[in-house]
């Protein structure tokens, strides 16, 4: 017995060693997963969809791996085994190419494209947004070609999918496998086993923003599912100086201040379902977070003379015709900023769009570069502070160009009831300088910046220009508060910048983001992208705690005081570390800095005329899933083996079962009954 | 329920009162009387209420080929026309596919 047991121990351990315990399931053996696949998904406006959809349950089709277009030319016109799915490079992939295909539909049932720039084939361009971006909610007359090679692929409706490869080794496995079995006498290709590919991305919402959102409330459905949701996430603004004040709990609202508004945009965008954006936004976030610092250091403490507070805001969701500020403008023409109270209240004052005097945009720069301030028109006030922005500066060139707005959060304050006056800071003159405009090339590479670990040497970086930059416009700004030079020794914090541009683009953990918070971050870059208004990215989060930190003032010692409840919520109180290079040692800080949400006015107004196109209508379709699965389609030949053998059992099993049935009797005997039945 | 087994006044009753019940908007009754009966009212050698029976059946099958006309009728318009009434259709409808406009 012993022996027994001892066998069968042995046998299972050997069984262990020789299957390693593989539990695969077939279905998961017969596909290799894509998993570098970034997907193109689907968004409506008012009028139209645009953006890609898969066949429901996935499209598939055979791959072909082109490296010219004479590869994808000729596989469209000699092509046996359709539906194909084309392998490109980005190189390829351009309109005209979008365009082929779409008017081949029949041959085609999706389309891959793969990251040329590590194969020494860097593109030029890579910019699918329009070329005059957002131009249905400009300011009337002032669209100009600024992103000149602007594809507008991101605002077509495509009628299959596509996905976009990020990794090469993914890249490299597609390209095996097409050679190995498709990349033969291409006219015997229908007879043959062949590497196709699998691309699922379909997609819920169809038509318009109105329809889906008609269709997902409908109460008569069976099946009620959200088929889209609104664009949207959070604006983060901060206060230079306190809204309010006298001593703490007893404060009051300052109703007589002037504002500058200095704003920002914090969102882009890409065709595929991954953000970059360090020329757009990030180069303006970080020199407007830079301003909130150095101008933090330079005012000081706010005496009863000054009558003029500076907001810093960053818009969210401009990218998609400015969800952020035209929501901002809403609520301020109706009294609701900062706060939905009345206008007499005695907590906040109520700020209206009269009370604001100027409003500086920093839109995209650029190392090197001139900066050009753009607005509407010459009045006294933009001159002056130009003026002020001239003197200040001492290696940056300014140039002012007038009658000239690039596509900004400004456009919607000038079609606002209440026109501000603003300028627009930027590194372009009548074209963008970003190549790679709302894509996801717009990588560190592409405005120069290298993070520096250690050192005090930023001659000649993209940090150095961002500071000189973020210095002319505090110093100007100062001037314009105090109506007095600046004569103070602050200078702007060349590391700060160095750390902000590192904490957006490279690495969420950065020694900022672990001053302002303790939770642990993902190790992948913050996506930038708006997301859907049911959903709460980090980055408005982050962005609001690193302003809070920049803008606010230490008020003692860390600890459980430090804290909102019970207090009437003009301040907000925030547990932060002391310094970046000083993690442990923690402060209480108290700031002026709130998140204002970021939904288009046209998702909140009962029964809005979507017909006016007056707001933003931007919604996302929702889906199941996303994925790319490579397999091997069998032959013709061999799915029809299989399909005839499996009817020729059924029939042989029907026969059987009929003859058995009819026979029965031979095969089980009916039983004699030993007993006659009871007579009852 | 075998109809070979059930006298000929019940049978009559059966195919009347699924006439009956037909009339409450149940084609598909009409269509099982005239199915069900065909064999009885005009297969079987006669008997007496053989005439009514068959009047029963030929009422039924053309009352359920008028619903069946009416209904591929609606279907298909509704069908072709469903994206195009936009708003109206979605208010009828009970299910909205998904994917397509």
């Amino acid at each position: 017995m012993l022996t027994v047991n001892c066998i069968v121990i042995v046998l299972f351990y050997l069984s262990l060693i020789i299957f390693k315990g593989n539990g695969d399931r077939i279905k998961d053996t017969m596909f290799e997963d894509i998993y570098s696949s970034l997907a193109c998904y689907r968004r409506m406006n008012a009028t139209h969809q645009i953006g890609c959809s898969s066949k429901r349950g996935g499209s598939t089709g055979v791959v072909h791996y082109c490296e010219q277009i004479e590869d994808l030319q000729f596989i469209l016109k000699s092509g046996t085994a359709g539906p194909y799915i084309p392998v490109i490079s980005t190189t390829l992939f351009k309109p005209s190419t979008v365009e082929l295909l779409i008017k081949q539909n029949d041959k085609v049932s999706g389309l891959l494209v793969y990251n040329s720039k590590d194969f020494e084939l860097k593109v030029d361009y890579f910019s699918h947004d329009k070329t005059c971006p957002n131009n249905e909610f400009n300011f009337h007359g002032s669209c100009k070609s600024w992103n000149p090679k602007g594809t507008g692929l991101l605002y077509a409706d495509i009628p299959f999918p596509i996905f976009y490869v990020e990794h090469e080794n993914d890249t490299m496995l597609i390209k095996e496998c097409f050679t190995k079995f498709n990349n033969f006498s291409y006219p015997t290709q229908k007879d043959r086993s062949l590497c196709s590919l699998e691309l699922d991305s379909f997609m819920y919402a169809t038509t318009s923003t109105p329809t889906c959102k008609r269709r997902s409330n409908i109460v008569t459905n069976l099946n009620p599912i959200r088929l889209c949701d609104p664009l949207g996430d959070h604006n983060v603004w901060a206060s230079l100086f306190p809204l309010v004040k006298g001593p703490e709990g007893q404060t009051e609202p300052i109703k007589d201040f002037d504002y500058i508004i200095i704003a920002a945009r914090l969102d882009t965008t890409s065709l595929f379902d991954k953000t970059t954006g360090a020329e757009s936004p990030v180069t303006g976030i970080v020199t407007l977070m830079s301003i909130a610092k150095l101008l933090k250091d330079m005012v000081g403490t706010w005496d009863e003379n000054v009558k003029t507070n500076v907001l810093f805001i960053l818009f969210n969701g401009e990218t998609y015709d400015y969800i952020g500020s035209q929501r901002f403008l809403y609520d301020m023409e109706r009294g609701k900023f900062p706060v939905d109270l009345p206008y007499d209240n005695t907590y906040l004052p109520i700020i209206y769009p009269n009370n604001v005097s100027l409003y500086i945009e920093i839109s995209q720069l650029s190392k090197g570069a001139r900066l050009y301030t753009h607005s509407l028109t010459e009045t006294k006030k933009i001159a002056n502070f130009i003026s002020k922005l001239n003197s200040t500066s001492k290696t940056v060139p300014v140039v002012d160009i007038y009658d000239s707005l690039p596509p900004s959060s400004l456009h919607t304050f000038i079609r606002g009831k209440h026109a501000i006056e603003g300028i627009i800071l930027a590194n372009h003159e009548i074209e963008y300088v970003n190549h790679y405009y709302n894509s996801l090339y717009d990588i560190d590479e592409n405005i120069e910046y290298k993070y520096q670990n250690n050192s005090d040497s930023y001659n000649n970086t993209l940090q150095q220009y961002i500071g000189d930059v973020a210095t002319m416009v505090a110093q100007s700004v100062y001037e314009e508060i105090m109506n007095k030079k600046y004569t103070g020794s602050k200078t702007v914090d060349l590391s700060l910048i160095n750390e902000l541009f590192h904490c957006y683009l490279e690495d969420p953990n950065c020694k900022v983001h672990k001053a302002i918070q303790k939770a642990k971050l993902p190790k992948t870059p913050v996506s930038l992208y708006v997301g859907v208004d049911t959903v709460d990215t980090f980055i408005s989060d982050l962005t609001s705690l690193t302003l809070a930190w920049l803008t606010g003032d230490v008020v003692g010692q860390s600890g459980p005081n430090c804290t909102n409840l019970n207090k009437d919520h003009v301040y907000k109180y925030f547990n932060m570390s002391s310094s970046m290079n000083d993690l442990d040692n923690m402060t209480c800080y108290r700031a002026t800095v709130n998140r204002t949400e970021a939904v288009s006015p046209a998702f909140i107004i009962p029964d809005y005329d979507w017909s006016s196109n007056q707001y933003s209508s931007w919604s996302e379709s929702s889906w199941h899933s996303l994925g790319v699965r490579m397999f091997l389609k069998p032959s013709a030949a061999h799915e029809n083996t299989t399909i005839a053998i499996g009817s020729m059992m059924m029939v042989l099993s029907f026969t059987l079962v009929y003859f058995i049935k009819s026979r029965s009797n031979i095969l089980f005997p009916p039983t004699i009954l030993s007993d006659p039945p009871a007579n009852c | 329920m075998d109809l070979a087994k059930i006298p000929n006044n019940r049978k009559l009753y059966l195919s009347r009162w699924y006439f009956r019940v037909g009339f409450l908007c149940l084609p598909i009754v009409w269509a099982i009387n005239a199915v069900w009966f065909f064999n009885e009212a005009f297969r079987k050698p006669v008997y007496d209420e053989q005439k009514q029976i068959r009047k029963y059946v030929i009422y039924s099958t053309i009352g359920c080929l008028i619903w069946l006309i009416l209904l591929v009728s609606w279907i298909t318009v509704y069908q072709i026309n469903r994206s195009a009434w936009g708003e109206f259709a979605d208010k009828i409808s009970f299910i909205i596919p998904l994917g397509i406009p």
